[in-house]
């Protein structure tokens, strides 16, 4: 039985070497599919480059800051054209007083010591 | 972006398939190259009609090119998903052939005597791949894969989706039968009479 396996054994290698090779028109065939088959190039991306207005844009913090920047110049304007009253005579406007905090040093020498030489009143 | 062929010769199956689906065009040939030639020995065997053979090698190869784009990396070996395409399509075929021809028997095609008349070594090997076509096919597939693919056991039963014991069993029982078919035929195949078998 041995014998037997061994002379197959030779026999498998011999009949290796008879093996077939693809014809051309068979692998033309098998080439034909894959070209028919294969999914197209996979196009890479290309990332836009940052324009200048992008690179301002995210230095001052984006859209929504961009917005409230505008609003706060669009009112600075406002504010320069209109020239509103100073707040003294806004709060003169109000209670017709003027509270004198620091009063100067000519009052201050004038009226004593006291504290009612420091916080006097004045009637306008 | 293409590779160069020498490049691709050294690629792995599984390389050569994510270089195909990304549309590497060279990728397919050097795939073609290395796996037709084996898929087409394998199915010649099996079947024992060369035209049939080259259709079942072109369609596992069409198979290949389709599951490209979903190929799973790292999750199957290429070479063992074809053969087993390859193992199947032979099966089915060989299935058909016998619901269409009840009657039509495994005897070798060149078993006249005239075939065997030379007692050289290609008449021998002529010998055992008529031998092989009487095989069953489970036998016969074990057998080919094993004995003139040179794939290992585990191999086999990843592609034929058995144990390797099984594997073993079925290589074992195949040689036995062809020993068997070959032992009367020795005095026609050049081989001494006397010897053990």
């Amino acid at each position: 039985m041995t014998q037997a396996h061994d002379d197959l054994d030779d026999l498998f290698g011999a009949v290796a070497q008879r093996a077939p090779l693809p014809s051309d028109v068979l692998m033309a065939r098998v080439m034909a599919d894959a070209v028919a088959h294969q999914p197209g190039l996979v196009a890479v991306k290309r990332v836009p480059r940052a324009g200048l207005w992008d690179v301002i844009l995210a230095a001052l913090g984006g859209r929504g800051a961009l917005a409230g920047l505008a609003t706060a110049t669009l009112a600075g304007v406002w504010i320069g054209f209109a020239q509103p009253l100073p707040v003294a005579a806004l709060g003169l406007d109000l209670t017709g007083e003027v509270v004198q905090l620091f009063p100067d040093d000519e009052s201050f020498f004038q009226n004593g010591t006291g504290v009612d030489g420091l916080f006097g009143t004045a009637e306008e | 972006m293409t590779m160069p062929f020498d490049t691709l010769t050294a690629a792995s199956d599984e390389a050569l398939l994510v270089l195909y689906a990304n549309g590497d065009p060279v990728a397919a040939r050097a795939l073609a190259d290395r796996l037709v030639p084996r898929l087409l020995r394998f199915a010649t065997r099996m079947l024992n009609d060369a035209t049939e053979a080259e259709d079942v090698a072109q369609e596992a190869m069409l198979r290949l090119w389709r599951i490209a784009p979903e190929w799973r990396t790292g999750e199957a070996k290429v070479s063992t998903w074809i053969w087993r395409v390859v193992a199947n399509l032979c099966t089915d075929r060989l299935r058909k052939r016998r619901t269409v021809a009840l009657d039509a028997g495994p005897e070798p095609e060149d078993g006249a005597p005239s075939a065997l008349a030379g007692l050289i070594e290609s008449d021998r090997a002529a010998a055992l791949e008529a031998a092989l076509t009487a095989l069953p096919d489970r036998q016969r597939q074990a057998v080919v894969l094993r004995h003139l693919e040179g794939l290992t056991n585990p191999e086999i039963a990843e592609i034929m989706q058995i144990g390797v014991e099984a594997v073993e069993s079925l290589t074992a029982r195949g040689k036995r039968a062809l020993s068997a078919m070959l032992a009367g035929r020795k005095a026609e195949l050049g081989y001494d009479a006397e010897d053990g078998g």
